[in-house]
């Protein structure tokens, strides 16, 4: 990895981007908005505005807001010292991609329609190769481990047709990619909110699975190791009542994400909570690097803080899209200003 | 032969004294003017990264790249003091015994070392303060202020090294 003084212009570069992020004022402003026009109208007025003219039709946001995603991360991509980091914070987008175009293949085998309109550019390997790849059943240039893992996957769907399960080993791979990457770059805090988005997605897992009611047996192999706390530690809340989560867990940072599990009233609506309290935990896990003028672990930082943001705006426009109230809206929005 | 070698003795031990200054002077530009350069270029880069998104803040963010300069002077200022004092920048020759030369060269440390070190530490706290400006411009008087801090030390030794040389009788 770099040396963290190189990071100089990197951080302040970053710093001064952070300015052009949606604010709660901007939210707020779409969040009054009467429909999706008039919230587009706002959007209108911010970094989004030059993708929202491309735009086809008003339903058609989501590629504005993957464009300004994916501008940001090829901007930053440019600059950033360690390339690493970005790889790092797109390959979920990768492992995305692999899991639509098995779900089509085998939607297609079974005399389904191919879902390719859910692929996304935003992954570090372009869809069309990952396409050309699994149509011409040639693997050997797929990064991330997913050269042996692919053919893994089709051979088990032909055997026990288990899309859960199959999801779950590519899960256990692309976090087990991440920990190697961030490793490879010798940075404490970068491999620290790879643990911290493993601790989000297995008590994610978690609640789910009680949702579902799959017992306990089951469980331990939805969730990753290499995670903050241990899956030990996890498995044992799975016999304690979700009220005493954040107590049992008091000792990790999580404790303040589970705080939400102590008012159920609609478990549907607790998940939304827990997951919207779960993606400010991972932003908190590096949020101290924000003081340095010299930190790798702004560059993560920065872009989740993005993410974030092109979640909320998303939340808003199919809210408005689907007429949402305001308040629901305002009730799923993750925290973005810096 | 032993005439030849007695004067050589007696010219060098006549000069080695002045040269020892000099060296001492030397190292107290050289030091501080290396601190400065690399506090600034600590703080170019901070400035630069703001400036490729916000070219406005020029104005703002050039105070603040000024401030880790200053130890470059003050070690200039520090070196002409001294070879002033040894008669090397005109006026009447002066004699300076190894002894003091040794007393300058000594003088000059503290200029030579802590502005070194404050500037390199007063170019990261430039940079901290450029990332403040470039989120809060409002806050420019705040922002000079802390970086600012860090000079009192380069200033407390170029005074020390003033008033030692200046204890040196010639």
């Amino acid at each position: 990895m770099a040396q963290a003084e190189s990071y100089g212009y990197t951080v302040a570069r970053l710093r001064a981007m952070e300015n052009r992020l949606l604010d709660s004022g901007a939210f707020q402003r779409m969040l009054d908005a009467e429909d999706l026009q008039g919230a587009l109208k706002v959007l209108n007025e911010t970094c989004y505005s030059s993708w929202l003219v491309e735009m086809k039709n008003e339903g058609a946001f989501d590629g504005a807001i993957e464009a300004e995603l994916n501008y940001v991360y090829r901007e930053i991509g440019q600059f950033v010292p360690d390339k690493a980091l970005v790889t790092l914070c797109k390959m979920p987008y990768d492992f995305h991609n692999i899991k639509v175009l098995l779900k089509s293949s085998f939607l297609q085998k079974s005399g389904g329609a191919r879902r390719w309109d859910l692929l996304t550019r935003l992954g570090n390997v372009s869809p069309e190769f990952l396409i050309e790849s699994l149509e011409s059943e040639d693997y050997r240039l797929l990064p991330f481990g997913l050269r042996s893992a692919v053919p893994q996957c089709l051979a088990q769907w032909e055997q026990f047709h288990d899309i859960l399960e199959i999801e779950r080993q590519l899960d256990d791979l692309l976090f087990s990619e991440m920990l190697k990457l961030a490793a490879k770059l010798e940075r404490k805090g970068v491999v620290e909110w790879v643990r911290g988005r493993i601790d989000a997605e297995n008590v994610r897992n978690l609640l789910r699975l009680r949702r579902m009611q799959v017992e306990n047996t089951r469980i331990a192999g939805f969730l990753h190791e290499g995670g903050i706390i241990s899956v030990e530690r996890l498995l044992s809340l799975t016999g304690e009542p979700l009220e005493s989560w954040g107590r049992l867990l008091a000792y990790t940072d999580l404790t303040g994400a589970l705080s939400e599990l102590q008012e159920i009233a609609d478990f549907d609506r607790l998940i939304v909570d827990v997951e919207k309290s779960l993606d400010d935990y991972v932003l908190r896990v590096v949020e101290q690097t924000r003081f340095s003028s010299t930190s790798p672990e702004y560059v993560l930082y920065y872009l989740w803080l993005k993410e974030m943001e092109a979640k909320n705006v998303r939340i808003i426009l199919v809210g408005k899209a689907n007429g949402a109230s305001r308040d629901v809206l305002r009730g799923l929005l993750r925290h973005v200003s810096g | 032969m032993d005439q030849v070698v007695a004067t050589l003795l007696n010219t060098m031990s006549e000069q080695l004294g002045a040269m020892i200054a000099v060296l001492g002077a030397g190292i107290a530009a050289g030091f501080a003017g290396s601190g400065s350069a690399i506090g600034i270029a600590i703080a170019d880069e901070a400035a630069a990264g703001v400036m490729t998104e916000d070219p406005g803040k020029f104005g703002l963010a050039l105070l603040l790249l000024a401030l880790p300069g200053t130890q470059g002077i003050y070690g200039l200022l520090a070196a002409f003091f001294a070879i002033l004092k040894v008669g090397l920048l005109g006026g009447a020759a002066v004699k300076v015994t190894i002894w003091q030369g040794i007393g300058i060269f000594g003088s000059l440390m503290p200029i030579a070392i802590a502005c070194y070190y404050s500037a390199v530490a007063q170019g990261k706290a430039s940079a901290g303060a450029i990332l403040l400006i470039s989120k809060r411009p409002e806050e420019i008087g705040k922002a000079v202020i802390l970086p600012a801090m860090v000079e009192t030390y380069a200033v407390l030794a170029l005074l020390l090294s003033i008033i030692l040389m200046n204890s040196i009788k010639l």
